[in-house]
């Protein structure tokens, strides 16, 4: 899709009164909050008013108006501002363009295009031209385009301090690229070596002669053929027609004259001519040099009539040869005697105007190149001595009192031109101004002093004059030609060497940004609980410090086809946090095995054994190994295990215990079981004989740490009394039911009986088929509330409180079955279902049940 | 215009605890050897830029801890990968022998993908265990090329991980080319679909 085909897809996005008159591509907005790229900015004119649009394309390039939106809409009213600045980083690539329009600004990176000058060059004429008119313009047909959205944006973006700056936007990728750039520069000595090329520079005015002579004696006395020439002309040609339409045969005659007479010794290859008007500039290579030569390009500046026309400026040509870039300049400055400021003029104006436009580059200027050789008829003359004077002395051979008259001198001396060049020492006579034909000065009436307005000078490092002359032989102008011969150490790149330092900045930067990924140091990766126990917390700490240069963000992170980052046994905190440069931070790890947890650990389903997975953002994964071994207890037995233990848990081993668990469901009454487990028929007991008069029995809470040796006591079958407070131990009681694998009622029994339980026959039609040892335990507990109900005077207890209390125990949901959400007027009844359940069995008699049995 | 790679491709090694992964690594992204043993417990990666025939590569190579108790969750990074460097070390003929298991565990967790084989701490002929010979046969068998380095003194190290990136990259060419000469058959057989009309 070309340039033209964009703009129509652009232009469909707008009414056609709306005329797009410049876009650019590529553009990228820099905003914190969006994404940066695929902006298109586009300028809109409607009437005499003009607007900036960005929009966003969904796919580039855009092929309907559809995937264009409209994003920000900046009218160019007079509150409108434009500021351009370069990318420190990559100054030739990238521009920021500033925009801001009433109270809103933005700013977008562009890509440095041959079409940002046409872009730019319309957002200045619609600046200018609206602070041309004296009333600030309506843009009545923006308001369609600045929608609620838009207006969101444009409040939302006022709170921005105007302005990103430049560090944050820029992406690594840029940084790296110019980083190899810099240190490539850097190291350039390392790859390069020099060369010395010969470099000849000639000027001569012509004075609208043809080249009628031989040149020889002019462009071929030297006593090795020169590497380059640059051969510049003045006034080749002084007619009117030259002048008003720059076209002369004498362009032809004098390059092929050039050519003719150039060193024969030598193949010659032209590296590029220019001509404007009367100034001609050739530049020559000696044909093996020429697949050196890269990047030609010319320009020329006329600072003649209006300070603009050709008659008077100057023709360059820049070119790269090897890793050097050069350039020549041929220049013909004012004329007239007293003029010197307005050849100082010319000077300047040719430095600032000179631009040398590559593709995808920034323009170049003169000033740009590492060789510059300035080369033409300058026209400074010499005005403090008389004319008579002047033609003695010279005449004499005597040229160090002239010239410090000579003009040239003194401006180039005060800086005033030229700053910065040098010119070799002059040891030719003038070379202006001559009767045509001969050697001798002018005779004409003017009886103006001689003067040398014919000169070459030079810029760079490693630049040898080795001659600077005039060739007065040469006789058809009015000037003398002159030329000057130059030996240039030109750098070169090893390809080998250079390939090498490359590797190494490669290698370099590489470097660096390993060090910049994120590092930490754990103080330990194995962390070993020992020995763990029943509702008992264990925690350690494990500290991690960032030892590298940045901050680090971690965090603990699932391993595959895994719901959490832990087991649910384990507390890590914090699991996620960032940790500065040279920081530390503390992690605790939790470990407690509570009533959900505790009879996997019992059956062998879950053990005290993780590993844990310490993501660093943008950096490595730490694996850090958790380990223990847990105490088994009859808390989280089921109850078809622990009537089968006829030992205290603790000595039975653990082989055994898994065992039994995994056979529970066959498990069968003989003369080895009790009938319910001597665990709850001993808490039981204790509560019966010590504590049916204590009130608020089952309501107020123990204490932990007399449940632990309440626990201790149970597992160890301890012939102590059993320690602890009677609230202690119920709520023991309450722990080792609850923890069971399963609930006294199983699990797929228990929707039968919340809709059985408005029945008592019914209800107690399910407890006669439960698996029996759970209706031992649950007709052996309500005997015992039913027992702890006759003393309601002294413990307080209510069979609607026991009944609640006990149904969510003997019911307990299945942690496993995902169920639908409960809402809480649903789980409300639920739960009033479980307490009318059990409270049938609070309140009657059932003891044909248990006679049943 | 700036480009920072061509190619990005994620190398994995692997291996028995204790063969020299880390140090490989080292020695290829920061050129530098440490003579002390700090057992990888994680995956970590470093990155190092490549030209290949004129194109950037860039490589991030991931490094696991080899330790067999860390197996099923360094599986899980074997995803995505380009190419596996399975290492041993020539004066541990066990790991050696694992190597076989290594091969398993990228079959089962890779799709088609680039391996070498690498014998490490090839620097003391008088340890040595396994014989270039038997781990050249094992290594033509099963058609990997197979390298034997030492880390400690650089040998062959770059030379194994160059290996490696150009058979990778030579991969992806030809993947691209096969996908490019798809494109042309649709297109052909498009093509005699429409002649057959017009007959």
């Amino acid at each position: 899709m070309n340039h033209d085909e964009i703009k129509s897809v652009v232009q469909e996005k707008f009414l056609s009164s709306e005329r797009v008159t410049a876009f650019l591509c590529d553009a990228k907005v820099l905003h914190p909050e969006w994404v940066k790229k695929d902006r298109l900015l586009a300028i809109v004119e409607f009437g005499d008013e003009k607007a900036v649009f960005c929009l966003f394309t969904s796919c580039y390039p855009p092929k309907s108006f559809t995937d264009l939106s409209i994003e920000i809409v900046l009218p160019i009213d007079k509150s409108f501002k434009c500021e351009i600045d370069n990318k420190p980083s990559d100054p030739e690539a990238i521009l920021y363009l500033n925009l801001q329009s009433r109270s809103n600004k933005y700013k977008f990176e562009i890509q440095m295009t041959p079409r940002v000058d046409n872009f730019v060059d319309d957002l200045f004429r619609g600046i200018e031209a609206v602070n041309k008119v004296p009333t600030q313009p309506d843009f009545v047909w923006l308001k369609k385009y600045s929608g609620k959205i838009n207006n969101d944006i444009l409040t939302h973006t006022m709170a921005l301090p105007g302005g990103v700056p430049h560090t944050q936007t820029s992406a690594p990728v840029a940084i790296r690229e110019s980083l190899i750039k810099h240190k490539m520069s850097d190291k350039e000595y390392e790859y390069t070596f020099t060369k010395k090329f010969s470099i000849f520079c000639g000027t001569w005015n012509v004075n609208d002669k043809s080249p009628v002579i031989p040149l020889k004696g002019w462009l071929s006395v030297d006593r090795e053929p020169p590497d380059i020439y640059a051969v510049g002309f003045q006034e080749l040609d002084l007619s009117k027609e030259t002048f008003l339409f720059d076209q002369t045969f004498r362009e032809d005659e004098w390059y092929n004259a050039v050519l003719n007479f150039v060193d024969k010794r030598a193949k010659y290859v032209k590296v590029e001519k220019v001509r404007l008007v009367g100034m001609m500039l050739i530049v020559l290579i000696k044909a093996k040099h020429f697949s050196h030569v890269r990047n030609v390009v010319c320009d020329t500046v006329g600072t003649g009539i209006m300070g603009k026309m050709g008659n008077k400026g100057g023709v360059s040509i820049r070119f790269d040869l090897h890793s050097t870039s050069m350039c020549f300049v041929n220049s013909h400055l004012a004329a007239h005697v007293e003029e010197f400021e307005r050849r100082n003029q010319d000077f300047r104006d040719i430095c600032s105007r000179t631009r040398f436009v590559q593709p995808n580059q920034l323009p170049k200027a003169i000033k740009d190149h590492d060789h510059v050789y300035w080369l033409g008829d300058l026209n400074y003359r010499i005005t403090e001595l008389d004319p008579t004077t002047v033609k003695k002395l010279c005449n004499e051979n005597n040229f160090v009192p002239v010239l410090e008259k000579d003009q040239l001198k003194q401006q180039h001396k005060l800086n005033n031109v030229f700053a910065g060049y040098i010119e070799g020492e002059i040891n030719f006579k003038p070379t202006y101004k001559y009767d045509p034909g001969t050697d001798n000065w002018d005779s004409s009436e003017k009886n103006r002093a001689p003067a040398w307005c014919d000169r070459i000078f030079w810029r760079g490092q490693n630049i040898i004059q080795l001659g600077y002359r005039s060739h007065p032989s040469l006789n058809i102008s009015d000037h003398k030609p002159v030329s000057a011969i130059f030996n240039s150490s030109i750098k070169i790149i090893d390809e080998e060497k250079y390939r090498k330092v490359y590797e190494e900045v490669i290698k370099q930067l590489d470097k660096m940004e390993n060090e910049l990924i994120p590092q930490v140091k754990v103080d330990r990766t194995e962390i070993d609980f020992e020995t763990v126990r029943y509702l008992e917390l264990q925690v350690r700490t494990i500290t991690i410090k960032n030892i590298g240069k940045l901050p680090v963000e971690f965090e603990f992170i699932k391993k595959l086809d895994e719901t959490s980052f832990c087991k649910e046994w384990l507390i890590v905190e914090p699991y996620k946090k960032c940790i500065c440069a040279e920081e530390t931070c503390e992690i605790q790890l939790k470990v407690l095995i509570n009533k959900t947890s505790a009879c996997k650990m019992n059956a062998g389903t879950d053990k005290l054994y993780d590993i844990l997975v310490l993501h660093l953002y943008g950096g490595k994964d730490i694996f850090i190994t958790i380990n223990g071994t847990y105490q088994r207890s009859c808390f989280g037995c089921s109850i078809e295990v622990l009537v089968n233990l006829n030992m205290p848990i603790k000595e039975v081993p653990v082989g055994k215990l898994i065992e039994l668990e995994n056979k529970r469901d066959s498990c069968v009454s003989n003369q080895s079981t009790y009938s319910i487990p001597k665990e709850i028929w001993f808490l039981v007991d204790h509560i019966y004989l010590h504590g049916l008069k204590e009130p608020n029995l089952f309501e107020q809470p123990g204490f932990h740490s007399e449940i632990l040796q309440i626990r201790d006591w149970l597992d160890s079958g301890s012939i102590d009394p059993i320690p602890g407070s009677i609230h202690s131990v119920a709520e023991a009681l309450l722990l080792l039911l609850e923890s069971t694998a399963d609930p006294i009622i199983p699990y797929n029994l228990q929707s039968v009986c919340l809709r059985a339980s408005a029945n008592y026959l019914q209800c107690k039609q399910i407890i006669m088929e439960l698996p029996e040892f759970r209706k031992n335990v649950f007709l052996y507990l309500c005997e015992f509330l039913q027992e702890a109900l006759q003393h309601s005077a002294e413990n307080g207890l209510d069979s609607k409180t026991l009944s609640t209390l006990f149904g969510a125990i003997f019911l307990r949901d299945n942690p496993n079955q995902t169920q639908e959400p409960q809402s809480r007027i649903n789980k409300q009844v639920i739960d009033k279902k479980k307490a009318q359940f059990v409270y049938h069995f609070l309140v009657n008699d059932h003891s044909d049940l248990i006679f049943s049995r | 215009m700036a480009r920072e790679f061509d190619h990005l491709f994620k190398l994995l090694i692997i291996g028995d605890s204790g063969v020299g992964k880390s140090c490989l690594l080292l020695r290829f992204a920061d050129n530098t050897f440490s003579g002390s043993y700090i057992t990888t417990i994680g995956v970590d990666f470093k990155i190092r830029t490549l030209e290949i025939n004129g194109e950037r590569v860039k490589l991030q190579i991931w490094d696991t801890a080899g330790q067999e108790r860390f197996r099923t969750i360094t599986s899980t990074y074997y995803r995505g990968t380009h190419g596996v460097i399975v290492v041993y070390d020539v004066t541990n003929g066990e790991s050696f022998a694992n190597v076989k298991r290594w091969l398993h565990e990228i079959e089962q967790n890779c799709d088609v993908v680039n391996k070498v084989l690498v014998g490490n701490k090839n620097d003391c002929p008088s340890r040595k265990v396994v014989v270039t010979e038997d781990a050249q046969r094992f290594a033509n068998q099963m058609n990997i090329p197979l390298f034997e380095t030492s880390a400690k003194e650089n040998i062959n190290v770059e030379e194994m991980f160059l290996t490696i990136t150009k058979m990778v990259l030579r991969s992806k060419l030809e993947m691209k080319e096969r996908q490019n000469v798809t494109k042309d058959t649709v297109h052909l057989k498009n093509n005699i679909k429409t002649k057959k009309k017009c007959c």
